[in-house]
C-alpha cells in the first residue's frame, strides 16, 4: 500500500531548497571571505559592546522596555516579509502545484511551508542579533541566548499570522486582489516600522523621556513575559515557547483544509493588461525599442512600488532639511550626501532589475542588434527611471542653495554611473527564482553597491561643505 | 547551388567538452523545407543556435544568403528568424507589446509593423487578448505569440526548433500553412521536430543527425535508398539509421 512521504522527508526538502536559495548560497563564491571577515569584524564590535552592558547593567524595569521595544520592532519587520513569502508561496506557482497535485497530504505541505517561511523570516535577525547573545554569553551572562529560541518563536508566530492573512484575504476577495492587498499591507508595515524609528528625531527631548517613562513596564505585569522570555527569564520563556507553539499549531490546523483552495484560488489568478496603456507605439529604431521595453518591465516589477519606496525613505530627512523643519550643523549641505547615496542605491536597483527581470536575453542576442547597445538601452532605462524620481529633490536643492548644484549634479553623475555599471555586472539579489529558474543576482553587488554609494556620499560631503575649504585653505 | 543558396555551412564542428556536432556540411536553396531529424542529444539545436548566430562554432563556416554569419552576424541576423524550443517571452509584456518590440529590433518601419502585428494576432487568433500579460498564457498561445514575433519582420530565412509544441491540431495546422506560403515566397525553412509524420509531410528534404554527424539526407525515396529499403516510412528509416 502506497504510503506518502512523512514530515521530515518534506521538511529535509524545504531546507535544501531554502539552502540553495539563500543570500549566502546564491551568491558569488568569493563573497563568503569578505562576509566572514565583516562577520568577525561584527562580532568583535559586539564583544566591545557586551563588555559596557556587563559592566553597566541597566535595572530590569529598562530591560524589559528594550527587549519590549526590539520584540515588536523585529515583529513588525518580520511580519511584512513573512506576507511576501506567504504571497510568494500561494502566487508564484512555484513547486506548490507539483506538491497538491502529489499525494501529499496538503495540510503536511502548508506546516513545512509554514516552517520554512518561520526560518527565512527569523535567520537573518538569528545571525545578527546572535552576534551580541554569544558576546554577551562569552562574559558569563547565556541568559543572553535565550534570543536564539525567541527569534524563532516570533517566525512561527508571524509565518501563522501571514498564511491566515493571505489564505483569508484569497477568500474574501479575487485573487488578483489579494495579491495586491498583500503586497501593500507588507509595504505600509515597511513603512510604518521606519516612519516610527524615526519618530524620536522630531520630538522635543523632554516629550520623549516622559514617553519612555510611561512606556517603562512594571516588572511584575504579566504582559512583560514575552520580554523576560527574551531576558532569559526561564519560565517566561518556557511560558512564551509553548504559547507560541500552540498558537503556530492552532492556525495550522486552521489553515489546513483551506491552503489548497487558496492555492488553486491563487491559480486562476490571470494577471490582466491595461488596454488603455497599450497605445501599439511602434519604434523604428531598436534601442527606442529595447529602451521601451526595460521600461515597461522596470514598471512591470513584482515590488517595484515597495522596493523603490524603501530606499526613498532617505528623502523624509532630506524634505524636513529642505523645508527648515529640522536644522542639522551643515545646514542645507547635509541633503548632498544623502541625495547621493539615495542616487547610487537607486541605479544599482534599477539596474539590477533590468539584468534580473530579462526573461528572454537570446531574443535580443538573435536580432541584428550589437551587444553594446543592449547594454546602453539597459543603463539609459535604469538612469531615466533614477533621474525622475531624484529630479524634485534637485530642483529642492536649487531652491534653498542653488549653489550646491554642480557638487550634487556631478556626484549623482559620478554615483549613478558607477553603480550602473557594477550592476550590470554584479546585480543584487531581488526576489526568490522561479521553480526550474536560476537564481540571479549576487550580495558582493549588494556590499560594493553600498559602498560605493558610501564613498561618493562623503566624497559629496567634504566637497559640499564649506569648513572642509577652509581647513584646506588654512592648510 | 551555393552561388545563390539559402544557407551554406561546411565543416561545421562544436565541442562540449564531447562532440556536439562534427564537420556538418548542409545545402539550403531559397524556398527550400528542410527538416532535420534526430534523436535527443543528436546536436540538432546546437546547429540551429550557431546557424542562428547564437553559438560560435569551433571551425567550420555558415552563410546565409551570401551573409557570412561569423564575420557579418548582424547583416545575416536581420534577414533570419530564430523560433527556439522554449518560448522567448517576456512574462511581462502583452503579446502586442512584444511584437512592438521585436519589430523595433529588425527596425521594420512602425507603420508596416502595425499592421502586420495586427494581420498576426488576428490570424493565429491572439487578437482577444493582445492587451493580457503573458504570463497567464498557455503553452500553446506562447508559442503562437513568438511565431507571430519570428515573422513580423518578413524573415527570408527561418529556423525554427521543435515548432509545433503546445499547439493544439487546428493551430498546428494553420501554422504549417503559414510556413508552407512563406517557402513558397522564396523563403528558406529549416526546422527541427520529433513529429516525423509532420516532416514526412511538410519537409522537401529531410536531414537525419545523429551524434553530431549527418547520417542522411534527401527527399524520402532517396532516404530509401539509403537506407536500404525499397519502401517503408520515416519513421522505419529514422529508427534504422539511429539505432542500428
Amino acid at each position: 500500500m502506497f504510503k506518502a512521504p512523512g514530515f521530515l522527508w518534506l521538511f529535509a526538502h524545504e531546507l535544501r531548497l531554502l539552502w540553495r536559495g539563500s543570500i549566502l548560497v546564491r551568491t558569488h563564491k568569493s563573497v563568503i571571505a569578505p562576509l566572514l571577515i565583516v562577520g568577525l569584524l561584527f562580532q568583535g564590535v559586539a564583544l566591545l559592546l557586551a563588555g559596557k552592558i556587563v559592566e553597566h547593567p541597566l535595572p530590569l524595569a529598562q530591560m524589559l522596555l528594550a527587549a519590549n521595544l526590539n520584540l515588536a520592532f523585529l515583529f513588525i519587520l518580520m511580519l511584512s516579509r513573512g506576507v511576501i513569502s506567504a504571497v510568494d508561496t500561494l502566487f508564484t506557482r512555484a513547486d506548490v502545484d507539483l506538491f497538491l497535485a502529489s499525494p501529499l497530504p496538503p495540510g503536511r505541505v502548508l506546516l513545512v511551508r509554514m516552517i520554512g517561511v518561520a526560518l527565512s523570516v527569523a535567520a537573518p535577525w538569528a545571525l545578527l542579533g546572535g552576534v551580541l547573545a554569544n558576546a554577551l554569553a562569552f562574559y558569563g551572562q547565556y541568559w543572553a541566548l535565550a534570543a536564539y529560541p525567541m527569534l524563532l518563536a516570533e517566525g512561527l508566530l508571524v509565518s501563522a499570522m501571514a498564511f491566515a492573512l493571505m489564505v483569508a484575504l484569497l477568500a474574501w476577495m479575487p485573487p488578483g486582489a489579494a495579491h495586491r492587498a498583500g503586497h501593500a499591507l507588507a509595504l505600509f508595515m515597511g513603512v510604518f516600522i521606519f516612519a516610527l524609528g524615526q519618530a524620536p528625531r522630531f520630538i522635543a527631548p523632554a516629550r520623549l523621556r516622559a514617553f519612555w517613562q510611561a512606556l517603562t513596564p512594571d516588572p511584575r505585569n504579566p504582559a512583560t513575559l514575552l520580554a523576560r522570555a527574551l531576558l532569559g527569564q526561564p519560565a517566561p520563556l518556557l511560558a512564551s515557547l509553548a504559547v507560541v507553539l500552540s498558537l503556530f499549531l492552532l492556525a495550522w490546523a486552521a489553515l489546513s483544509g483551506r491552503f489548497a483552495k487558496g492555492a488553486l484560488t491563487a491559480a486562476a489568478h490571470r494577471p490582466g493588461g491595461n488596454a488603455s496603456r497599450q497605445t501599439g507605439a511602434f519604434r523604428a529604431t531598436p534601442f527606442a525599442a529595447l529602451a521601451a521595453k526595460n521600461l515597461r518591465l522596470l514598471a512591470r516589477f513584482p515590488g517595484v512600488v515597495s522596493q523603490t519606496f524603501y530606499r526613498s525613505l532617505t528623502l523624509v530627512p532630506v524634505a524636513m532639511i529642505l523645508l527648515g523643519r529640522v536644522h542639522f550643523g551643515g545646514g542645507v549641505a547635509v541633503t548632498v550626501p544623502l541625495l547621493v547615496f539615495l542616487t547610487g542605491q537607486l541605479a544599482l536597483f534599477f539596474i539590477s532589475v533590468m539584468v534580473g527581470a530579462d526573461d528572454a536575453p537570446e531574443l535580443a542576442a538573435s536580432a541584428p542588434v550589437p551587444l553594446e547597445m543592449r547594454d546602453r538601452a539597459a543603463l539609459f532605462a535604469a538612469a531615466y527611471a533614477a533621474l525622475l524620481l531624484m529630479a524634485l529633490p534637485l530642483l529642492g536643492v536649487l531652491w534653498r542653495a542653488a549653489a550646491l548644484i554642480p557638487v550634487l549634479l556631478a556626484c549623482m553623475a559620478g554615483v549613478g554611473a558607477s553603480n550602473l555599471l557594477l550592476g550590470q555586472r554584479l546585480p543584487i539579489p531581488l526576489v526568490r527564482a522561479r521553480f526550474g529558474k536560476a537564481q540571479t543576482g549576487t550580495v558582493l553587488g549588494l556590499v560594493l553597491g553600498v559602498g560605493v554609494s558610501s564613498a561618493w556620499a562623503l566624497a559629496s560631503w567634504l566637497l559640499a561643505t564649506p569648513s572642509l575649504a577652509a581647513f584646506l585653505q588654512a592648510g | 547551388m551555393s552561388g545563390d543558396a539559402a544557407l551554406v555551412v561546411r565543416g561545421l564542428c562544436k565541442s562540449f567538452g564531447c562532440k556536439a556536432v562534427s564537420g556538418l556540411d548542409l545545402t539550403l536553396a531559397p524556398g527550400e523545407f528542410y527538416a532535420l531529424l534526430g534523436p535527443n542529444g543528436a546536436g540538432k539545436t546546437t546547429t540551429l543556435r550557431m546557424i542562428a548566430g547564437l553559438l560560435r562554432p569551433d571551425s567550420g563556416s555558415i552563410s546565409v544568403f551570401g551573409r557570412d554569419v561569423l564575420t557579418d552576424p548582424l547583416s545575416a541576423k536581420a534577414i533570419m528568424a530564430w523560433l527556439p524550443d522554449e518560448p522567448l517571452l517576456y512574462d511581462r509584456l502583452s503579446p502586442m507589446e512584444y511584437l512592438e518590440f521585436v519589430a523595433g529590433l529588425w527596425r521594420v518601419a512602425p507603420t508596416l509593423a502595425r499592421s502586420r502585428a495586427e494581420e498576426l494576432l488576428e490570424t493565429l487568433g491572439l487578437w482577444p487578448h493582445r492587451h493580457e500579460r503573458c504570463e497567464g498564457f498557455s503553452r500553446g498561445m506562447k508559442q503562437k505569440t513568438v511565431l507571430a514575433g519570428a515573422l513580423i519582420h518578413d524573415p527570408q530565412f527561418l529556423l525554427l526548433d521543435e515548432p509545433f509544441t503546445g499547439l493544439d491540431a487546428a493551430s498546428a495546422r494553420l501554422v504549417k500553412d503559414m510556413l508552407q506560403a512563406r517557402a513558397a515566397a522564396g523563403a528558406a525553412v529549416i526546422l527541427t521536430t520529433h513529429i516525423l509524420d509532420v516532416a514526412e509531410r511538410l519537409a522537401t528534404r529531410i536531414g537525419i543527425l545523429s551524434g553530431g554527424e549527418l547520417l542522411a539526407e534527401g527527399d524520402l525515396p532517396s532516404l530509401q535508398r539509403h537506407a536500404g529499403f525499397t519502401s517503408g516510412s520515416l519513421e522505419d528509416i529514422f529508427l534504422h539509421l539511429t539505432i542500428a
